[in-house]
């Protein structure tokens, strides 16, 4: 059995969701002592967005939900994307930060480290 | 296409790619105003929605990045103008791995399709959400009619 074919669902951080799931627009810099990625993360407060390190992977995770007076149905959708982090990444020393509906994370290069929940900080 | 790691999945990422440009294909045909689309920008800057809640009209626009005080909001008889800029240039000693985010300098005037009470309105821009409400003038206020109930014999 080919072992890439078995694993796919493991590495494919796609997640099958009931709500309606979009990719944020990402922009991502390095310096070098950092990384940085920002996402466009609209209408996102801090409660909404969640950013884990995990195996050498960056996922940002929001939901976004609005209602209208006069609409059918409430906005309710998600936010996802992910990243394969290149070795030399200090995970423990990963920052992010959530301002005005954009979300900026900071990615210190150093040695990789363990899985982690990062906290997200209102700005 | 940016999930796709091992040598299998790459194989796909052209077909990941005919999918996105035929999915483009139809972004033109399908404004709606309660679905959130992919993209909530054109080339001439954000996307604008606008919603008449009865007493009020609605106008928003996902402006991530951006507050109040970075836009120009004038509103004359019933014409509205918006003009923002946004900039997402790499900081100073950083380069660019990729850059998605637009940036976009734009003045839209939208033409309110009822009379409005330039007095009663607002503007707000939260979690990169811009919202500006415009009470409607009293004459074009909704207005319930009571339905009296006749005397039954």
């Amino acid at each position: 059995m080919n072992p890439t074919l078995s694993k796919r669902s493991e590495q494919n951080p796609e997640r099958v969701g009931t709500r309606r799931t979009f990719q944020p627009l990402v922009d991502v810099f390095e310096s070098k002592d950092e990384l940085l990625v920002l996402a466009d993360l609209p209408g996102v407060s801090k409660d909404a967005v969640t950013v884990n390190v995990e195996g050498g992977q960056l996922t940002i995770e929001a939901r976004r939900t609005e209602k209208w007076p006069g609409q059918a149905e409430p906005l309710d959708f998600e936010y996802q994307r992910a990243f394969m982090l290149p070795k030399g990444i200090d995970a423990s020393k990963i920052d992010a930060e959530l301002k005005a509906g954009v979300l900026r994370v900071r990615l210190p290069k150093s040695e990789p480290h363990k899985p982690r929940r990062i906290e997200v900080k209102a700005s | 296409m940016w999930t796709r790691f091992t040598d299998f999945d790459r194989s796909w990422t052209v077909f990941d790619e005919l999918r996105r440009q035929m999915d483009r294909v139809w972004d033109d045909f399908e404004p709606s105003w309660t679905e959130p689309r992919r993209h909530a920008w054109n080339d001439a800057g954000p996307r604008f929605d606008l919603f008449d809640t009865g007493a009020e009209i609605v106008v928003r626009a996902d402006v991530p990045g951006l507050s109040e005080k970075d836009f120009d909001i004038s509103l004359n008889e019933n014409v509205l103008v918006i003009a923002g800029e946004r900039k997402t240039k790499a900081p100073e000693g950083y380069s660019v791995h990729r850059q998605e985010r637009p940036a976009y300098k734009f003045s839209r005037s939208i033409t309110l399709p009822i009379k409005v009470n330039p007095e009663l309105a607002s503007a707000v821009a939260k979690d990169g959400v811009l919202t500006i409400k415009i009470a409607k003038a009293a004459e074009a206020q909704p207005r319930r009619i009571s339905v009296k109930a006749q005397d039954q014999g």
